[in-house]
């Protein structure tokens, strides 16, 4: 039984008997505290800003030339089946959008990540989720570490975002070259294949070690040049580079 | 500009709160509770305080933790803005629960007897036996003598306790994930543990409210959760233990006991007693 006659409450040891009485003591640390965790906040302004850190830029590139996609979705399929082991087009991380009205060449266009050099989805995360592998420099997601905010995917410049939220699994996701393709028996990543690379009939998705010139709508490239494109009769090859081509 | 959570812009003040609780402590005197002619000091100040802060914190904690999802359940918010606002408000309320946390706890660190009183006894099994059994009108039952808080409320309290535990370790750590890089294997374990120790909050919370403001025989005890205070009418049938501590004596014993004449020790048991 508890008996607060026998327990009273905590004598407040003066300083003369013991140095520093408990409440004192209490007082020291809640200020300490308080004031490291203020002076922390002024302190942080002198500090670097994220900004003027380096980003490792990525081991490689995907550049897709739309004007050679027949819209057959393949590569999604096949981005779904590497990653995920089936074939979902809305788990897929490469992305092919038709408008039913629209003439070639503005009726299909696919949507890559660009691995871009100052990653916006990287910046916005706010756990470390979204990172940049030290290894291939690949812009990728820790699905441990992802808290499913979806910063990330509003933070992409592009539309659609290239950073996706897996609606299954509840986490964000994005192209990592598949480097991380559990259900490939390939190896994958800027060193090994890309299974969207790999299926493209067309031949509308290649890979590159070189940066692309990117404006401000992205990169697109010219892979019909020197191919039997040229003799398709199309009145020439239409022209590469730009945004849209 | 980008928009940012305040987990991140703000995260500091997860960081102040604690400290600042514990400031505030080591600044407060408290009051000890005292009979004051028909009516009984229970509550002083700083226990309000720390109860409507920690209290408050916990519910929108509870709140805006389970929209956000719990476990295995899946969460109630979908699109990124709702779950963007969801944890603001998350972020909000971690502020006030840790503020309100460890300025009780900095205060029961300064009086033990603060924590004490809210640990079960070896009448716990008994007591509670006895007074739930006579609210459910079983006539062979008495009121216990209880003290200051009920028995049952004590073992209570050790869940309380154990999950409040856990949710601050483990949201610390949550927390500082939005600072620092926390390996990912202690983030798989910190995360389901966060989890679970909210059900456990969320059934202790839930039994709290219904004990402690829901059902009418409880209102006196709420009222003080405002004003302090309770009737001392309220305290003899219901603390007569804690009564007795308080030096409590019936007006014709404490009359006889100024005239130097012996006073027959109360009963244990208290049975007798009626408000």
């Amino acid at each position: 039984m508890v008996d607060n006659n026998t327990n009273p409450a905590e004598p407040e040891v003066s300083a003369d008997q013991k140095g520093l009485s408990r409440r004192q003591f209490l007082i020291g640390f809640g200020g300490l505290g308080v004031g490291l965790a203020l002076g922390g906040i002024f302190g942080g302004a002198f500090l670097l800003s994220d900004e003027v850190i380096a980003i490792q830029a990525s081991g490689g590139w995907l550049l897709v030339d739309t004007k050679k996609c027949s819209g057959c979705t393949s590569c999604m399929m096949a981005c779904s089946l590497a990653h995920h082991g089936e074939t979902n087009m809305s788990l897929s991380r490469i992305q092919i959008t038709q408008d039913p009205f629209g003439k070639f060449p503005d009726d299909i266009s696919i949507a890559q990540c660009r691995q871009c050099p100052y990653p916006s989805c990287v910046e916005a995360c706010p756990t470390g989720a979204m990172h940049v592998d030290k290894v291939t420099g690949v812009r990728t997601v820790d699905v441990a570490k992802c808290i499913g905010c979806e910063r990330c995917v509003n933070a992409c410049p592009f539309t659609p975002s290239r950073a996706l939220w897996n609606f299954e699994e509840k986490h964000s996701q994005k192209c990592d070259l598949c480097k991380d393709s559990p259900f490939w028996d390939e190896d994958g990543g800027p060193d090994g294949k890309r299974a969207c690379e790999e299926v493209c009939s067309m031949g509308a998705i290649k890979f590159t070690r070189e940066l692309p010139v990117q404006s401000e709508d992205g990169y697109e490239t010219d892979l019909r040049t020197g191919t039997a494109w040229d003799t398709l009769g199309f009145g020439g090859s239409p022209k590469s580079g730009g945004a849209l081509g | 500009m980008q928009r940012k959570l305040l987990f991140d812009s703000f995260t500091w003040l997860v960081w102040l709160a604690p400290f600042a609780g514990i400031l505030a402590a080591g600044l407060t005197k408290r009051r000890d509770p005292v009979i004051e002619g028909e009516r009984v000091l229970r509550h002083d100040v700083a226990t309000r305080i720390e109860h409507w802060t920690h209290g408050i914190g916990t519910l929108v904690l509870l709140v805006s933790g389970i929209a956000l999802g719990v476990w295995f359940l899946p969460a109630l918010v979908g699109s990124g803005e709702s779950v963007w606002t969801m944890m603001n408000v998350h972020f909000g309320a971690v502020v006030v629960f840790l503020f309100g946390t460890f300025y009780y706890g900095a205060n029961t660190l300064l009086e033990k007897k603060r924590f004490a009183e809210h640990l079960p006894t070896k009448n716990a099994i008994e007591y509670t036996k006895r007074h739930y059994g006579l609210l459910l009108g079983m006539k062979k039952f008495t009121m216990p003598p209880e003290k200051k808080y009920f028995e049952s409320e004590r073992m209570a309290y050790l869940l309380a306790l154990a999950s409040t535990s856990v949710i601050i370790v483990t949201g610390i750590l949550k927390v500082a994930a939005h600072a620092m890089n926390v390996p990912a294997w202690l983030m798989a374990v910190m995360t389901p543990a966060h989890d679970i120790a909210a059900i456990a909050m969320l059934a202790f919370f839930l039994a709290h409210v219904f004990f402690a403001a829901v059902l009418p025989m409880s209102w006196p005890i709420f009222r003080s959760m405002f004003t302090g205070y309770v009737d001392l009418d309220y305290a003899k049938h219901e603390h007569a233990g804690w009564l007795d501590e308080l030096g409590f004596k019936e007006p014709d014993a404490a009359h006889a006991a100024e005239a130097g004449e012996t006073v027959a020790p109360q009963s244990s048991d208290n049975s007798e007693r009626k408000s």
